[in-house]
């Protein structure tokens, strides 16, 4: 039995899946393990993985054209997604995408590959993949920019899944003509984007923590205006903190300006109008 | 009334939210459009919730009013010309900045522009057309709008509003015509859907065209919605449902939203509502509306002139099944999309997985689960290879009990408010729950 162990990246996943079918053991003799072993077996041999863009890029093209870019697309958030590996069953991510694509090669239409959801592996990429995909539609709206003083919009995140590549597209798509960056402050890592250009994802562990709060002249009075509205758009009958926490899960609590637990105090200057 | 001069944006932004906070779509949905690399903004069709305010309703859109100077009369609104409250009125400068600035720190999805009546119909609907304007083609906003359209306002004004705006809007307020008379004297039954028409109509033409020419510029390409209140007129649930159904088929609505009544202006044509507005039966009226949506049901199947309103302790699905389970158990390897729509537990996404899963092998009650059917309501209602879960009787009493034994099934307050239902003597409550005396008096007994 041979395990090859990959490094928990699109390239390091994908690379593992090349060097796997390229090795010729045959694929039940196969095991696909993500990230550090910490036990290990007898009569197992371990192979490292060292990722490899192109080898990367060949098995990523494949599945594009014999699979459908949807398939790509729900692969690629699975890997993105936070766990490695089921505690009980033991089904490890980058074995069940290797998995996934031996069947999906296998089928006449690919492409519905993932409809097999009676499949362990496959509910498996399905869990992983909708983990991702609804971190990251939550941050869509959760996420809260602050303008500095040199006019960059700055927001700090911390999702429990690798959801920066997901914002990223979205953001440099709504905000193109605005210098931004998204700090995911659980992987140190940030997206920039300068007006007009691309982004990129890069590291961020030397970030200067007192940068983020330099805030322009005008951020503090558009919070506060945020938070008079925030406070107003409620129906005091229908009140209901339950739902609201069902609704936006506390721990995205702290990094929106309404709902963090250090926002500034509201002054409600209505009290005294009406 | 009571008009303040100089008021700072903070107080007018704090009136106009409070004043506009009672409309209830804060829908950012129905409309993908990509960033255009020049301006601010894009838009994405499953539509995205910025945050959830203390009464648990999603904050999408900007919800603001632009005046509450209303010159209408309308009892059920907190804004009619004769309530003693602070009034407002932004100017279109100032809707821009507050919608820009919030829109760049991704506070909102977009802006949401109503309006009380200030002056006449026609002025106030130019002033939210100079608005959006200003915001589409100055501040080259690319997110999403909603607007009003005001009813008896010039129909040329709207359709240039439309062509700005992702969505429109007209409140029906209240589902019949008598029941305005009454509570909106302003406000008539033709001066709302006129407007309604008006817009069905540019929707359609603009479709036809955009098949012609690929870049017409859209016209409400959202398509439109509307509200009625709930709770402060004496209509049945049978009724609302009526009125829905034929706005989403002669109007071809999106979404028709219900508003459980809240009395905010104490006025005496109004009813007093001391258990609080009523949300549970506007909770009951959403599911309902789902139901016709995307399960294709008909109202007629729901309700009836005999049953007019819905079933407190049972979901309108539920209950619906329930009364027809000559139709059940249902066979999930075999049964087709559109029966595996109606049973309870199942919903569109499960039924859909369903359908794409079983090609690949006959599937079991765990898998049933991983995909997200609610096997405790379902479980009554289908088989997996010929076999229920449980050895079920299909008997109505006995399956109504177990399922009212469901918590999400009962919302709380009705929970709380009785351990009473459980009395078998009590036998409003039970009739109401859909079980008869009959089978109380032979649980009794025997």
């Amino acid at each position: 039995m041979y395990t090859f162990l990959c490094e928990n990246s699109i390239d390091g996943i994908f690379t593992g899946i090349y060097d796997a079918w390229a090795s010729r053991y045959g694929h039940k003799n196969i095991r696909l393990h993500t990230g550090e072993v910490t036990d290990y077996e007898l009569f197992q041999e371990y192979i490292p993985v060292t990722p490899d863009t192109g080898k990367s890029t060949k098995v990523a093209d494949t599945i594009r054209r014999r699979l459908g870019e949807e398939v790509y697309l729900t692969l690629c958030q699975a890997i993105l997604a936070n766990e490695l590996h089921t505690h009980k069953k033991g089904l490890d991510k980058a074995d069940c995408i290797y998995r996934a694509l031996l069947l999906g090669f296998s089928l006449p239409d690919g492409s519905k590959v993932l409809d097999a959801l009676n499949l362990p592996y496959i509910h498996r990429i399905f869990e992983l993949s909708r983990a991702t995909s609804m971190e990251a539609h939550h941050l869509l709206g959760f996420l809260r920019f602050s303008e500095l003083t040199n006019g960059v919009l700055f927001a700090t995140i911390h999702p429990k899944n690798y959801v920066l590549p997901l914002l990223a597209e979205h953001f440099t798509d709504r905000l193109p003509q605005e210098n931004f960056l998204i700090y995911d402050e659980n992987r140190r890592l940030a997206v920039l984007h300068r007006a007009g250009s691309n982004y990129l994802i890069a590291d961020a562990s030397s970030l200067n923590e007192d940068m983020k709060k330099r805030y322009s002249s005008n951020e503090l009075e558009y919070r506060k205006l945020w938070c008079c509205f925030f406070d107003s758009i409620a129906i005091e009958a229908r009140c209901n903190p339950a739902l609201q926490s069902q609704n936006i899960p506390l721990r995205f609590w702290k990094d929106t300006v309404e709902l963090s637990p250090d926002a500034a105090p509201r002054h409600e200057p209505w009290k005294t109008t009406s | 009334m009571n008009i303040t001069e100089n008021l700072s944006l903070m107080e007018k932004l704090h009136i106009l939210t409070d004043a506009a906070k009672y409309d209830v779509a804060c829908t950012s949905s129905g409309v993908d459009r990509k960033g255009n690399g020049i301006g601010m903004g894009n838009s994405i069709a499953p539509g995205i919730c910025h945050t959830f305010s203390a009464d648990g309703r999603c904050v999408s859109l900007l919800k603001i009013l632009f005046t509450n100077e209303c010159i209408f009369s309308c009892s059920y609104c907190q804004n009619n010309c004769n309530n003693d409250i602070p009034r407002a009125s932004f100017t279109p400068d100032e809707v821009c900045e507050l919608t820009m600035e919030f829109y760049r720190r991704n506070y909102i999805e977009g802006l949401f522009l109503s309006s009380g009546i200030l002056v006449s119909p026609t002025y106030t609907m130019e002033l939210i057309y100079q608005t959006l304007y200003k915001l589409r083609n100055v501040h080259h906003f690319n997110g999403y709008i909603h607007v009003k359209a005001i009813p008896g306002a010039d129909p040329l004004l709207i359709e240039k509003t439309g062509f700005l705006a992702d969505r429109m809007s007209i409140n029906l307020e209240l589902p019949t015509s008598d029941s305005l008379r009454q509570l909106a004297p302003n406000k008539t039954r033709k001066t709302i859907l006129k407007p309604m028409r008006l817009i069905q109509n540019g929707i359609t033409e603009n479709q036809n065209e955009l098949m012609l020419y690929r870049n017409t510029p859209h016209f409400v390409p959202a398509g439109q919605s509307t509200q009625m209140i709930i709770g402060a007129t004496p209509e049945n649930d049978y009724q609302v449902m009526k009125v829905a159904e034929g706005l989403y088929q002669n109007f071809q609505l999106k979404r028709v939203f219900y508003s459980a009544f809240v009395n905010v202006t104490e006025s005496d044509t109004l009813p007093m509502l001391p258990g609080g507005p009523p949300l549970l039966r506007e909770h009951r009226l959403y599911q309902a509306d789902w139901l016709l949506r995307y399960y294709h049901f008909q109202v007629d199947e729901l309700l009836s002139e005999d049953r007019p309103d819905f079933n407190i302790y049972l979901d309108p699905k539920c209950d619906w099944a329930l009364r027809h389970l000559e139709l059940f158990p249902v066979e999930i390897n075999r049964a087709d999309y559109h029966t595996l729509l109606r049973v309870p537990g199942i919903g569109a996404k499960s039924a859909g997985r369903i359908v794409k899963a079983r090609r690949s092998g006959r599937l079991t009650f765990s898998d049933l689960k991983k995909i997200g059917v609610v096997l405790k309501r379902a479980l009554y209602f289908i088989t997996c290879s010929g076999q229920m879960m449980y050895h079920t009787r299909m008997d109505e009493d006995y399956i109504c009990q177990n399922l009212m034994r469901d918590k999400t099934q009962v919302p709380a307050e009705v929970r709380n408010a009785g351990y009473r239902q459980l009395s078998l003597f009590d036998d409003d409550i039970l009739t109401q729950a859909g079980i008869s005396m009959n089978t109380c008096e032979a649980l009794l007994t025997g």
